[in-house]
């Protein structure tokens, strides 16, 4: 599939009112963004992960427990564990990578090939054309996280039995219910991801080089990983971005604990309003060259 | 041209004022009926609930070593998790814990201490006490005696009577009443203005202990308006201007939990152990502490000698109050300076080793005693050379 794919992208209807004049620039912005080969290379390397890591369990010996990353030594019992596994693992920099590709090219990618004056020239408005890039990175965060629990969820099952699933409070459920929480966790950390991908749009509209902007967000999500992890800034942690990223493990209690979905939720909103805001200031103001 | 970015300094204007709002403390907006410190205290000792359920969050800067949390993905060291251990119980006294307590009338209880990917829970049903911890998948049993049972020897309902209490949480309520029984002669009560914690309308009853014989500075005690039951307590060391320890509930709800939460089995997998018959309410590994002691029918301070305790003893009153250990335990002493842990965290002092915090100290003499006490080290080396 070529990846010069501005050319396909139908020029919006004529005359239809302005709201399916957004859906159909929002429908083709996904149908680029999924139909392209690096989406999908993004999608099966965070999918590799789980696999990556049910291989290793299988030629190796028991994991005692306690050791490792969390549910690692639970595999062997139970294949939906290596979900849970590799969501954790690929939560700190695998898909903070993935997303940060995808949301630092929305507007810097289009601007490097030369086609974002020709998207502007169509009568789809700056702020509609934000919008909908946001929105195909939004729909990318939704599909990462996805991808991660259910390959892992499919290679476990393949690999090791499938049985009910221990949680964290010492209750058990059935497998069923077991991959609905790893969708449940999956929502969440789509949730987490928001306020990272607006970051990354941001980015992208400070400039015409992709990989800056794709770097910048991916450099700024782990310094903001490591700041969380410094004692003496205590009173910044609630208001990191990256706070509440491993705080998907409240899905796994019985019952499960909303708090800090809410709270995470509130917070990505705060990031998407603030850098939301940047962009379209920066957007709207930005003399569009190419 | 401007004006297009003027969405961009609105948006964290407006988040910084909804926060700077949100942290105001919050007033309580219906102002409860005035009433004396004394009628506080009377409505605080009277209060009749035994069935809750609730999130308490629990921070505390006692000045203790950092410990890597339970649930940290890189904490490789074994041990911290696995129930009622030493070192479970020092990782709970420092650092921000939250933890969801259940509990339905006196036989069933709940303490859910959630920490990052992993929980830790205690479970009362019955007869049936169970400790669980995720992070080793361990899970301990404890079949409580059938005199427990009996009225006149229980305990604060609260505490499900397990000498491994530690292992969870205890509410504010339980810890409260430890500050309102050295409530006496020598303590200035006063009460505040209404205070709101988890959305109820509370008294503010404030404790302050006049003499220079404690290292407790003030004590502010959340008195619920509408039950009488304590939803938050604060602590502040001698000379402090912020809590050393505070530990409250940020949802509290009065409805009966539902029964499910009690029902406890041991997931497939899991290494479970069988936990000895407690015979004595006052196991020697657990009276180094006074904060653990939990009888509010002992009017006389935490280890009455009374109280079929035979091998602790008491020095001082109230605030002063040292509780020291005799000879008896001189193995369990050795054994807990045996932990690295431990002997990391004291420091050598003229006859034993001391566990210094900003509102407790523990002194583990040469000879294997132990005295603790919310009181300068001094005291408790004085106690020591007096008891010998």
């Amino acid at each position: 599939m070529p990846s010069s794919v501005p050319a396909e992208r139908p020029a919006t209807a004529k005359a239809s009112p302005p709201r399916s004049r957004g859906l159909s620039l929002l429908v083709s912005e996904l149908r680029v963004l999924f139909g392209r080969r690096r989406t999908w290379a993004l999608l099966l390397a965070l999918a590799a992960i789980p696999v990556l890591i049910a291989v290793a369990v299988k030629v190796s010996s028991a994991v005692p427990p306690g050791r490792g990353p969390a549910f690692l030594d639970r595999i062997t019992q139970n294949g939906l564990f290596v979900a849970f596994t590799a969501i954790l693992v690929s939560v700190p920099l695998f898909m903070p990578l993935a997303v940060g590709v995808v949301a630092g090219d929305t507007i810097a990618g289009e601007a490097n090939l030369g086609t974002l004056r020709y998207l502007l020239v169509a009568p789809a408005g700056r702020v509609r054309l934000l919008l909908v890039k946001y929105a195909g990175a939004l729909a990318f965060c939704i599909a990462a996280p996805l991808a991660v629990g259910l390959a892992g969820a499919a290679i476990g099952a393949a690999l090791f039995p499938v049985g009910p699933v221990t949680l964290l409070s010492g209750g058990v459920v059935q497998p069923g219910e077991a991959v609905l929480r790893i969708v449940l966790i999956a929502a969440y950390l789509a949730v987490s991801l928001a306020g990272l991908s607006a970051i990354g749009l941001f980015l992208s509209t400070m400039t015409v080089v992709p990989v800056g902007a794709m770097a910048a967000t991916v450099v700024v999500s782990v310094v903001s990983q490591v700041l969380d992890q410094l004692p003496q800034l205590e009173w910044l942690h609630p208001w990191l971005f990256s706070h509440y990223w491993l705080g998907f493990g409240d899905m796994l209690r019985q019952p499960v604990v909303w708090d800090s979905f809410l709270d995470n939720a509130l917070l990505q909103a705060g990031y998407v309003a603030v850098f939301g805001a940047l962009a379209y200031g920066r957007f709207v103001t930005k003399d569009i060259l190419s | 041209m401007w004006l297009r970015w003027l969405p961009a300094v609105a948006a964290p204007v407006a988040i910084a004022s909804g926060a700077l709002i949100g942290s105001l403390p919050a007033g309580a907006s219906n102002p409860l009926p005035a009433k004396t410190p004394a009628e506080v205290l009377v409505l605080a000792a009277g209060h009749q609930v035994r069935t809750f359920s609730g999130t308490v969050e629990q921070s505390a800067e006692l000045g203790l070593p950092e410990l890597p949390a339970a649930g940290k993905p890189s904490g490789s060291a074994p041990g911290p998790a696995s129930a009622g251990s030493v070192a479970s119980v020092m990782e709970l006294l420092s650092g921000k814990h939250t933890a969801r307590i259940y509990l339905d009338g006196e036989d069933n209880a709940r303490v859910q201490v959630m920490d990052q990917l992993a929980e830790r829970d205690m479970v009362r049903h019955g007869k049936d006490v169970w400790l669980y911890s995720s992070k080793d998948n361990t899970a301990a049993h404890l079949s409580l005696p059938a005199h427990t049972q009996d009225p006149a020897h229980a305990p604060d309902p609260a505490l499900p009577t397990n000498p491994q209490g530690a292992h969870g949480m205890h509410t504010p309520a339980e810890l409260a009443q430890q500050f309102l029984s050295k409530v006496g002669p020598t303590t200035a009560v006063t009460v505040g203005p209404d205070v709101s914690v988890a959305g109820r309308t509370a008294y503010n009853l404030l404790i302050e202990p006049r003499t220079d014989a404690t290292l407790v500075g003030k004590v502010a005690i959340a008195v619920d308006g509408a039950t009488g039951m304590p939803l938050s307590v604060r602590v502040t060391a001698r000379g402090a201007d912020t809590p050393a320890f505070s530990s409250g509930f940020t949802s509290f709800s009065l409805d009966a939990p539902n029964p499910s939460v009690f029902a406890f089995t041991p997931p497939p997998g899991s290494t479970v152990k069988e936990l000895p018959v407690p015979d004595k309410p006052g196991h020697p590994a657990t009276a180094g502490d006074p904060a653990k002691d939990h009888d509010p029918a002992n009017a006389h301070g935490p280890g009455d000698p009374g109280d079929a305790r035979e091998n602790t003893d008491v020095t001082g009153t109230g605030w002063e109050t040292v509780v020291g250990t005799s000879r008896g335990s001189a193995a369990a002493a050795e054994s807990m300076l045996q932990d690295p842990l431990l002997s990391q965290a004291t420091v050598a002092v003229p006859g034993g080793r001391l566990l210094s915090t900003a509102l407790l100290n523990v002194l583990v003499t040469d000879d294997g005693r132990i005295f603790a006490g919310m009181v300068p080290p001094e005291r408790l080396q004085a106690a020591a050379a007096a008891a010998r």
